[in-house]
């Protein structure tokens, strides 16, 4: 297991990464616009700050070139400085936002998986029960409805009418930290975010489970006189399940991507802001390195999928 | 005569009264929140920021030589006067003495001379040299020719000037750049200013000290109990980054006092009883540049056509809820330049564009649209920016232009990809906005030399407006000049000019020291941070 995680790593996930962020690079510079599009702003500017600008930020060097430039800092582990006015560097401007962005998909993961997975179970039990309708209904809803729109009908509901929750935002200065007071904040964004996974594991776990419920296997489960309950949980669920870990491995691109939307509802101080700003002001440094840090995060993605296929199902090994 | 003295003895009594009522007295303490709808960058150093959200919170912190008022004048802050020399060329500020930085240590010209001269330094990365391009000497010491400015000089701990090649009225406004401190900055080298710590752990004299930022979350200032000035009243002011669409539910959960918002939003919060909301004409306009360097564009009457044929008023009214100012040419009515003397209004009047098309010698075509020898009046235009009132704002303007013979193929761009087209100059017609500073001086966007001339106007009368209107000094004069200019954009219109927008902000009516007849700088600016407060019992 260890030398397939590392032969993995190595030799498939470093080529993809390399080729991954070439691509990503070649065409964000590609896209119309450079990063002193901006100053634009400034009626009174010195024509050759423009210029003076592109040369700091080495934009005045080939394209292929800046590229190895780019790899050449990331092996020493520098993912560059910011084009903003700021120039921070790129690894502080993640790092202060990653553990929000984090926090928040992984609670929407948790929340999409362990509402999904139960739920789609009860309704694969019950085929052709108004509770099964329902359910496959609202699941449809569930992943037909946009993030955003959600999010704002549950700000609509809980912060404005009923003023129980924080119409967004984080943590406000001199208020200290506490697990209620974080899962106040938490509570709608992770469930916007979570909505659609929801909806779309109930319904996989539901089919999933229904293909094998028609198994010769489990007839003869049955047929030994064992236990619904254990048919179901212990027989079933298990095969039914490996379709769903796939499932993991494409998630989290899914997940980081509805993220930027859902952080910019609630104003949740995560990446998100900071992806589309960088996108909009034509920021390269930091869109690099919130791809590369995406890619690697699919990446992990998948492996940590794979890994669950061979918990799951003691015929897949890997040597 | 015992009547008349009484009736004075009594009227000296009650009118100070009277005004007590009126001036409350301010009260110390309290937290003032308000919010943002974009993060800054976290650069707060005045000589090295380019955004507004930065700018918002470095005039907090930094006091500048001198400020604006509510009428645009320019006004004291560090500086208690100043005087130009009888050239007009040599500028002395006279500082007040005593004036304290965050840490304690006095600020003195020294000081200023850091400040303005690392502006010059060539190793200086920022975007404001141009500012000071006309200073004696500064050339030289850019292209690193000598180590000394010849234009600056000190003269004693509190006295400074500032000696430019020519006359160069809008240079006062200049000095509104906070002031940094020497005695923290002086050896740090002027190119790695840019990734120096202080930029987010800024010092200046400004009426509140830096306490934190947290990017995309809040920035927290403290009031500095040293200020130079009476107050700061407030014990702390938070500023919030929150999503725009989230902005009536804070207002209304008491989480900011204080936040511009969207006309849509207006009915909304004028339901909280607790909040008031005002607005302003701002000092940014929108407008159509027509690409001038095609013949078709070239006479005036077309684009006299076009200002007579788009439904502005309509678009005032209905699209815009009234928050809208038509503009008729470039100079914003807040400014002291402005004028209404001899300009034309442009009704909405279809009738008088199709006069003027044909005075031009255009004739309509088989399809109703304006022909003339190989030109036909059929353009792209593009826009920015997809919000819903831009959008009806576009689709008015293209039934407008088609009631009037001319075919408009909207596209919609980013504001990047936008940018590269009309930078290359490959555009037919665009609209966009621009901000203009406080001084009227329009040499960047106008003058025929200037990079940001995107239509490509070129006439020497008006090159000879501006360039005598920023060697005037007197402002009666100057405003003079400027009358003329703006009637010669006016009937020439180099561009048709559309509306200056208005802005609406909503303040928890908790927050005192506000003007609430905002003028173009809203219900506070600048001028005022320190002096606002909030009653005791409301903190």
């Amino acid at each position: 297991m260890m030398t397939y995680l590392i032969r993995r790593v190595l030799f498939q996930g470093v080529p993809v990464l390399i080729g991954f962020t070439f691509l990503v690079f070649l065409m964000i510079n590609f896209a119309p616009g450079d990063p002193v599009t901006h100053l634009r702003g400034v009626p009174d500017l010195d024509p050759r700050v423009i210029e003076d600008r592109k040369t700091q930020l080495g934009l005045d060097r080939p394209l292929v070139v800046r590229y190895f430039d780019w790899v050449g800092e990331l092996l020493q582990g520098n993912l560059g400085r910011s084009f903003d006015s700021a120039r921070r560097p790129v690894a502080d401007l993640i790092r202060e936002r990653l553990p929000v962005t984090i926090l928040l998909s992984v609670s929407s993961i948790i929340i999409g998986w362990g509402i999904g997975i139960p739920v789609g179970i009860y309704s694969a039990r019950r085929q052709y029960t108004l509770s099964d309708y329902s359910i496959t209904f609202l699941a449809f809803v569930g992943v037909s409805v946009p993030n955003f729109f959600f999010g704002m009908v549950l700000l609509y509901i809980f912060a404005l009418i009923l003023n129980v929750l924080p119409a967004g935002g984080y943590f406000s200065p001199g208020e200290e930290f506490s697990f209620l007071g974080m899962l106040s904040y938490l509570v709608m964004p992770a469930f916007t975010l979570g909505l659609a996974s929801i909806a779309s594991i109930t319904r996989y776990m539901r089919s999933s489970l229904l293909e094998v419920i028609r198994q010769d296997y489990l007839r003869t489960a049955r047929a030994k006189g064992l236990r619904e309950r254990v048919v179901i949980y212990k027989h079933a669920l298990r095969n039914a399940l490996i379709p769903i870990l796939t499932l993991m491995g494409f998630m989290v691109p899914i997940i980081f991507s509805g993220a930027v939307i859902t952080e910019q509802v609630f104003s949740w101080p995560g990446l998100g802001r900071m992806v589309i700003d960088a996108t909009h002001q034509r920021n390269y440094p930091v869109m690099m390195g919130i791809n590369l840090m995406f890619g690697i995060l699919t990446f992990l993605g998948n492996v940590v999928a794979d890994v669950a296929y061979a918990i799951a199902d003691p015929r897949i090994r890997y040597d | 005569m015992k009547k008349l003295v009484l009736v004075l003895l009594i009227m000296a009594l009650v009118l100070p009264a009277t005004a007590a009522i009126a001036q409350e007295e301010p009260e110390k303490g309290g937290t003032f929140h308000r919010g943002m709808v974009i993060s800054p960058r976290g650069m707060f150093n005045p000589i090295l920021y380019t955004e507004a959200y930065d700018a918002d919170v470095i005039v907090a912190v930094f006091d500048s030589l001198v400020t604006v008022n509510r009428e645009l004048e320019i006004v004291p802050q560090i500086a208690e006067s100043w005087e130009f020399s009888e050239d007009g060329r040599t500028l002395t500020f006279y500082l007040k003495e005593g004036v304290k930085f965050h840490d304690g240590v006095e600020l003195t010209a020294e000081d200023v001379k850091y400040t303005f001269k690392t502006i010059m330094h060539p190793h200086y990365t920022g975007v404001r040299f141009g500012d000071f391009a006309l200073v004696k000497g500064a050339e030289a010491y850019k292209e690193g020719e000598v180590d000394y400015v010849e234009g600056i000089e000190i003269i004693d701990d509190y006295t400074i000037s500032f000696t430019t090649e020519e006359v160069y009225a809008p240079f006062l406004n200049e000095f509104t750049y906070g002031i940094l401190p020497s005695h923290i900055l002086e050896d740090v080298p002027v190119a790695e200013l840019e990734a120096h710590d202080f930029n987010q752990n800024p010092i200046g004299a400004g009426p509140f000290k830096f306490v934190e930022f947290r990017p995309d979350q809040y920035v927290v200032l403290d009031g500095f109990e040293d200020y130079h000035q009476e107050g700061p009243y407030l014990d702390r002011m938070v500023y919030h980054i929150l999503d725009d669409e989230a902005r009536p539910v804070w207002l209304r959960q008491g989480r900011i006092d204080y936040v511009g918002i969207s006309s849509e939003q207006v009915p909304m919060v004028e339901a909280l009883d607790f909040v008031d909301v005002f607005d302003y004409e701002a000092l940014s306009y929108t407008y159509i540049c027509f690409n001038l360097r095609q013949e078709r564009f070239d006479d005036p009457r077309i684009r006299q056509a076009v200002a007579y044929g788009y439904d502005r008023q309509t678009v005032k009214d209905i699209i815009l809820d009234g928050y809208g100012v038509i503009a008729n040419a470039p100079m914003p009515t807040a400014s002291w330049a402005y004028t209404d003397e001899g300009i034309n209004e442009y009704p909405f009047n279809p009738d008088r564009s199709i006069e003027l098309m044909e005075e031009a010698g255009w004739e309509r075509g088989a399809d109703g649209v304006w022909e003339k020898d190989d030109m036909r009046m059929e353009f792209e235009f593009i826009y920015t920016e997809a919000t819903r009132a831009q959008e009806q704002m576009m689709m008015l303007f293209q039934q407008n232009m088609e009631d009037i013979g001319f075919k408009v193929h909207l596209r919609p761009m980013e504001f990047s990809a936008a940018v590269d087209r009309i930078d290359a100059r490959e555009f037919d017609a665009f609209t966009l906005g621009w901000s203009l500073g406080v001084d009227p001086d329009p040499y960047g966007i106008w003058h025929s030399t200037s990079m940001w001339n995107d239509a490509g106007w070129v006439n020497e009368r008006s090159d000879e407006l501006i360039e005598t209107g920023r060697t005037t000094v007197d402002m009666d004069e100057r405003a003079e000049i400027y009358a003329e200019w703006q009637r010669l954009m006016n009937e020439e219109l180099p561009n048709v000019f559309l509306m200056y927008s208005v802005s609406i902000v909503a303040a928890n009516e908790r927050l005192k020291g506000i003007d609430d007849d905002p003028g173009a700088q809203g219900i506070f600016w600048t001028e005022i941070l320190h002096k606002l407060w909030i009653p005791a019992d409301r903190q």
